[in-house]
């Protein structure tokens, strides 16, 4: 995970030097109205803002995971990490029909509105649908 | 008997217990990175329309009504502080209110309250809306109506889907009997999305409002 922390960081310098060296030649280059092109120069100071918001949280997880993870490790057996990783579904209907309503309802926006209305509907059970999959029934707890 | 030892002879495993990442929470700090990028598309737009046409921008700029655009933002950061508050609470694993008092409250009262403060936010952008749309600002009007309206449309449909994302996470609340680390977790994460819509909002009033 240091690793992962530190690479984002040089990213994010990186980023952060081209915007800046983007956006001064473009000011050079601009003529009589001296202006900046804020396409490139916000889309590169925003990439700095993403690698440098991301290697934050990751050198956050890291200090307070207390040690290093197995996989960072020369010296870990591959049982070491074999712990709990987390919750993942094994299969569910639910996302396909919350992105197949979704794309209905986009649908709606595109040829007909009306058909958007009767999406709406569909969207709200799908997305209760599947938020609340793990909660009902068997695994109601 | 001297020579008997008590010493425990099965070896020390090669790592030591460690708090593994949580991995929906550094994924949805992912994808709020994939977030930042969006918004970069529209601000790139915004500024590349305010250079294009200056002159358009401070004859529209006139009519925006700073001081209640300034209220709403101020509305929506406070909204962010008792979404952390509601965090503390999930942290804790209380899910309720032990007492009427603020210290005695659980992550369901915290999350009501936020939600009614980004619903007033909500709600003062449709008035903004109303408002500029009867002073001939719309969205297909000219280019500063649609740099306006792409902008902080977009973010007040984010706003939105963070409060249904609160509803969510409450009704997750009501739905079971003991509150767990799954249910405090899609806490943290949904106000780790609150928190980001709220930053973006902060660079948008800075961008629109006071950069004009």
């Amino acid at each position: 995970m240091r690793v992962n922390a530190v690479l984002l960081w040089v990213l994010s310098v990186f980023f952060l030097l081209s915007a800046a060296v983007y956006g001064f030649w473009t000011w050079l280059d601009s003529g009589d109205d001296q202006r900046i092109e804020a396409v490139g120069t916000i889309g590169m100071f925003l990439c700095a803002v993403l690698a440098a918001f991301i290697a934050f949280y990751v050198g956050r997880v890291h200090s307070a995971q207390g040690g290093e993870l197995p996989e960072d490790r020369l010296d870990a057996n591959i049982d070491d990490g074999d712990a709990e990783l987390g919750f993942f579904s094994p299969w569910s209907w639910w996302p396909l029909l919350l992105g197949a309503s979704v794309a209905v309802s986009f649908l709606g926006l595109a040829v007909g509105f009306w058909l958007t209305y009767c999406a709406v509907g569909l969207v709200l059970i799908s997305l209760v649908g599947w938020v609340y999959e793990y909660y009902r029934g068997l695994f109601a707890r | 008997m001297e020579s008997v030892t008590s010493t425990v002879l099965t070896s020390r495993a090669t790592t030591p217990a460690i708090n593994r990442p949580n991995s929906v929470a550094v994924g949805t700090i992912v994808w709020l990175g994939s977030e930042v990028m969006f918004f970069a598309g529209l601000f790139a737009i915004y500024f590349t329309l305010r250079s294009t046409s200056p002159d358009l921008w401070a004859a529209s700029t006139e009519k925006l009504n700073v001081p209640f655009a300034t209220i709403n933002t101020i509305i929506l950061v406070i909204s962010s502080f008792w979404c952390q508050f509601g965090v503390f609470a999930a942290e804790r694993m209380q899910p309720r209110r032990t007492g009427w008092k603020p210290t005695q409250w659980g992550m369901v009262e915290w999350f009501f309250l936020t939600y009614a403060f980004g619903a007033i936010f909500v709600a003062g952008q449709v008035w903004e809306y109303a408002t500029l749309v009867s002073e001939h600002v719309t969205l297909s009007s000219d280019a500063y109506g649609s740099a306006f309206y792409l902008t902080t449309g977009f973010h007040a449909l984010h706003v939105t889907g963070g409060l249904i994302a609160f509803l969510l996470v409450i009704g997750r609340v009501f739905a079971v009997k003991n509150f767990g680390h799954k249910e405090a977790t899609s806490a943290i994460v949904v106000s780790y999305y609150w928190h980001f819509v709220d930053v973006v909002w902060i660079g948008l009033f800075l961008v629109i409002y006071v950069l004009k």
